[in-house]
């Protein structure tokens, strides 16, 4: 009997030595020596404080509890409307009949000195509007008759007509909008207005995602990622159909107090391992754990669109059971009444090369526009009737805009309509949160090709976003490898112009 | 010619050499203290000799000095002080060394060249980094000096002068051409200066930008040593150049509005761009200071998962959202109340509270925003609420308030946006209410977007190619 006890503790004593790693030895080394050092040079005066006090105060704080920015906030949340692919700004917003007259002719030289586009070679033809253009509400702006619904609430609007980016292709240019880097490894806007607030609804997370279309954005989850902040900020993304959040629901058997007793015990041995290695990561896993936790009830909750009356059904045209994009924007307003201070939609579907007839602007792209409009539509008369418009910034917009000219992939015809990415100008509309309704800023030339007064990038979008937050974009910072990181980088500059 | 460059040459030693006798003198100085004590009475002996080279250097220094304060770049009046003192502390020196052997005088000569030193010396700094370099740091001029160029709200109705053109001479030629320097004989910061040009003569001369030397000298090749601003400071920029010229050629007047002039669309352009919208903040905030509020009623609600903050960072003004309570229990409700100075924006969606409760929240007199949609707000309630007078919001989505309860909030001055979607209110009594309230936007919602049959149908080629 004891030979087997025996037995048993030389194992766990086994499994105790492989788990030390190469890592903590160093890791030792280099907490212990610096410790040491530092121990001798304060020589003992506690002008740090005690330890423990210091520990506990880290652990104790929650890295999601709720924050206040810079200065009183206009918007308390942010919708933001990516449609991924980047719709065409010269089929929706940006009307230009000049280019209507040179629809078909090859594209001057003066155009193409110099660039270089994602596919299209030689010389390609001019393509004018694809739509029918009318001046819609008070405020006169231009929208296309493939938006009708949108065209009705123009007044609510504020476009942004000279938006530019520096990338061509979908995934870097979907980085830069989001994370502004359109490298890798940068934490996205969500993402920094949740490490600048925390999340108000401590039974939710403060940064949800939801996808349509079927397909992710090109740049995939890196677009709602953390990058180097605490993972604990990273955009959770949602289902609209089956369980909202994957494996969250308890497993057959298990009940809630089993539930609550594991997790106990799981955060205990994870606030051993924080005061040992204090790493902020260990925290963070502390609290998704916590809100897993409190996610079980809550989340079911706020993403049942059943008992929504069907009269809102009606108005956002959703298709319950199914996924698809309408029913993002209705769980968008949800999230938003419930606190949930970043929601990011993207949907897939808007790169309208014209190779084949789903990604044809004269079909596929129509098509897309319809299942659009009216869930857009109804999020801001819906958001409106609620009092909360004022309060939610909606963005809505793609990663760059389209040619106005018509993609001849490899110098070929195309066997559809189709334009290939643009990035000297394109259209981005802002609403509620304290932006000016029906205003417009920015103009393109005449025939929409490269933007010539208002001209505003990504950084500039993203330091507006924050500053409706209530945050100085240039003071929203985070220390990592040595220097102090913003969203905007060293670049940025809020958007005066369509701020109420 | 050779003379005078090498005068110019000479002269330019003057603050290398000046360090010399700042340093023998003040060093001697402190020997001479060392040797009053027994210990380095032995010192004494060396105290003539820190004399006879502080002398020497303090003569040099004045000899370079003259050479290049005659170059005239100098402010006058603290140039000649600045000269007379430094030969006076010269002559001091001197005297130090002729009596060095009378204890006494020699303690009197200490003290004058102590004093002495400093004065030059500063009046010396005073010439070359401009007035006021030592004290800078006490003076709010460190702050003015960057926020220079302030933005425009309406670049048409400034003044041309003042407003558009000597903020550019301020940021780009005052460090030189200002009370403190005035190289060249030049000083540009005040217009009679600006036209009575430098000792080469006017620099401005109207309708003629090019042929004025104020402009012409931007324009020159930066490696010529006539180029203004000279090479390694900041450069004029493209658009404060063609301000510039367009100054000048429309006439280099002091008095006008820029509307007065002609204006090309390049200029128009550049105009526009000093104008820079005004960064807007949140202004429904309550102008005055206000106490912290108790730390333990916020515990309170905390603990029962009430999310209360600061509306901004350092603010004492609150924020609080009720967003997972449904309801509130009377010690909830007290430290509520007790936040009645700081809670200015309240979120209780879904509140379900007893009727005396709500009438409770009257107290909250402070308020601004108030969100009470899908609660059971009743009409006492509600209209017991006109106490609070700076409400500017108030949403009752969902509630079973009536219209003529709501008659009541005409007392709120404030009051700008009332929502009342969802809520039984006759069409009638809106009619009623919207007359009464005349200055508040009533949002009555029930807003449609009619299913139009292309929003289910999906356009496919073959459909169309009939």
């Amino acid at each position: 009997m004891s030979h087997n006890n025996q037995q048993l503790i030389d194992a766990a004593n086994k499994a105790i030595l492989e788990q030390q790693t190469r890592r903590h030895f160093f890791r030792e080394c280099v907490t212990g020596m610096g410790a040491m050092a530092m121990g001798s040079l304060l020589g003992g005066c506690n002008w740090l404080g005690s330890k423990d006090q210091s520990g506990l105060a880290a652990i104790n704080t929650n890295p999601l509890m709720a924050q206040a920015p810079h200065f009183a906030p206009k918007a308390k949340s942010v919708i933001y409307l990516h449609m991924a692919g980047a719709p065409s700004q010269l089929e929706l917003f940006d009307y230009k009949p000049d280019l209507q007259k040179l629809d078909g002719q090859d594209c001057p030289q003066s155009l193409l000195e110099g660039k270089k586009f994602a596919f299209i070679r030689g010389v390609p033809k001019m393509m004018g509007p694809q739509a029918n253009f009318k001046q819609r509400g008070q405020s006169g702006a231009w929208i296309s008759d493939h938006l009708p619904h949108l065209a009705t609430v123009a007044d609510e609007l504020a476009f942004l007509k000279a938006v530019q980016t520096d990338q061509f292709n979908h995934g870097p240019a979907q980085l830069l909008m989001h994370t502004g880097s359109a490298r890798l490894g940068r934490p996205s806007m969500g993402a920094w207005a949740t490490y600048g607030l925390g999340s108000e609804n401590s039974n939710l997370p403060g940064f949800v995602v939801l996808t349509s279309g079927g397909k992710f954005p090109d740049a995939g989850k890196s677009v709602w990622g953390s990058g180097f902040l605490p993972s604990v900020y990273q955009g959770v993304q949602c289902r609209s159909e089956g369980d909202p959040v994957l494996f969250i629901k308890d497993p057959a058997g298990m009940n809630r107090d089993l539930r609550k007793a594991s997790i106990d015990a799981i955060n205990e041995a994870n606030r051993q391992t924080y005061e040992e290695f204090k790493d902020p990561e260990t925290v963070a896993r502390i609290a998704q754990y916590e809100m897993a936790y409190r996610m079980q009830i809550a989340v079911p909750d706020v993403m049942n669109i059943n008992d929504e009356p069907p009269s809102i059904h009606d108005m956002y045209g959703t298709q319950p059971g199914k996924s698809c994009f309408a029913n993002n924007v209705l769980l968008a307003r949800k999230l938003v009444e419930k606190g949930v201070r970043f929601v990011q939609l993207f949907d897939w579907g808007w790169d309208s090369h014209g190779t084949d007839e789903n990604l044809a602007i004269d079909y596929g792209f129509v098509n897309k526009c319809r299942s659009m409009d009216k869930p857009v539509t109804a999020l801001l008369l819906d958001l409106k009737q609620r009092g909360l418009l004022d309060e939610t910034l909606v963005v809505w917009g793609g990663e760059f805009g389209r040619t106005p000219m018509q993609e001849n992939r490899d110098g070929k015809k195309m066997p559809f309509k189709g334009r290939d990415h643009h990035t000297e100008a394109f259209t981005i509309w802002m609403a509620g949160g304290g932006i000016q309704k029906g205003v417009s800023f920015g103009e393109t030339d005449e025939i929409g090709y490269s933007a010539i007064s208002g001209k505003v990038d990504a950084y500039d979008i993203q330091a507006t976003i924050l500053n409706q937050l209530g945050f100085d974009h240039e003071k929203l910072v985070y220390p990592f490898q040595g220097r102090s990181f913003r969203l905007t980088d060293v670049h940025g500059r809020v958007i005066n112009e369509i701020v109420a | 010619m050779f003379l005078f460059a090498f005068t110019d040459f000479i002269g330019r030693f003057h603050p290398l050499l000046v360090h010399l006798p700042i340093g023998i003198l003040l060093f001697t100085i402190l020997l001479q203290w060392l040797s009053t004590k027994e210990k380095w009475a032995a010192l004494q002996s060396v105290i003539p000799l820190g004399y006879l080279f502080g002398a020497a250097s303090a003569i040099a220094s004045c000899i370079t000095g003259y050479l290049l304060g005659s170059a005239g770049e100098y402010d006058e009046t603290v140039l000649n002080l600045h000269q007379w003192m430094g030969i006076l502390t010269a002559f001091t020196a001197i005297a130090g060394y002729l009596f060095s052997h009378n204890q006494q005088n020699l303690k009197y000569i200490a003290w004058a060249i102590l004093g002495l030193v400093s004065i030059t010396g500063h009046l010396g700094g005073t010439l070359t980094h401009g007035e006021g370099y030592l004290t800078k740091a006490f003076t709010s001029a460190n702050a003015d000096s960057l926020a220079i160029k302030k933005p425009l709200t309406n670049a048409q109705e400034a003044l041309v002068y003042a407003d558009v053109i000597e903020p550019i001479l301020k940021e780009k030629c005052f460090s030189c051409h200002a009370a403190s320097k005035q190289k060249g004989g030049l000083r540009l910061d005040n217009p009679e200066w600006v036209l009575k040009g430098g000792k080469n003569g006017v620099v401005l001369k109207p309708n003629n930008a090019i042929g004025s030397e104020l402009y012409h000298r931007i324009l020159l090749d930066p490696i010529e040593e006539k180029h203004m601003p000279p090479k390694g400071k900041p450069q004029v920029t493209e658009k404060e150049r063609i301000l510039l010229e367009w100054w000048i050629a429309q006439g280099g007047d002091f008095k006008k509005q820029t509307k007065q002039l002609e204006q090309s669309p390049a200029i128009k352009q550049a105009l526009a761009s000093l104008e820079q919208a005004p960064v807007k903040l949140n202004t429904d905030l309550p102008k005055e200071a206000v106490a912290a509020a108790p730390i333990a009623s916020l515990n309170i609600l905390q603990s029962k998962g009430v999310t209360v903050l600061p509306v901004a960072k350092g603010s004492h003004y609150l924020t609080a959202n009720f967003v997972n309570l449904t309801s509130l229990d009377a010690s909830g409700i007290d430290a509520l109340l007790a936040l009645k100075q700081q809670l200015i924006w309240l979120k209780m969606p879904k509140m379900q509270l007893a009727s005396a409760d709500w009438k409770k929240l009257s107290a909250l007199t402070n308020l601004r925003k108030l969100d009470l949609s899908y609660s059971n707000i009743n009409q006492e309630a509600i209209t017991s609420f006109i106490t609070m007078k700076s409400l500017f919001y108030l949403n009752l989505v969902g509630t079973k308030v009536n219209g003529t309860a709501l008659i009541a909030l005409k007392e709120l001055p404030e009051l700008r946006e009332l929502y009342l979607s969802g809520t039984k209110i006759a069409t009638a009594d809106f009619e009623t209410l919207k007359k009464t309230l005349t200055k508040t936007t009533i949002d009555t919602g029930g807003y449609q977007v009619v299913t139009l049959a292309t929003d289910t149908t999906l356009i496919k080629k073959q459909t169309t190619l009939k």
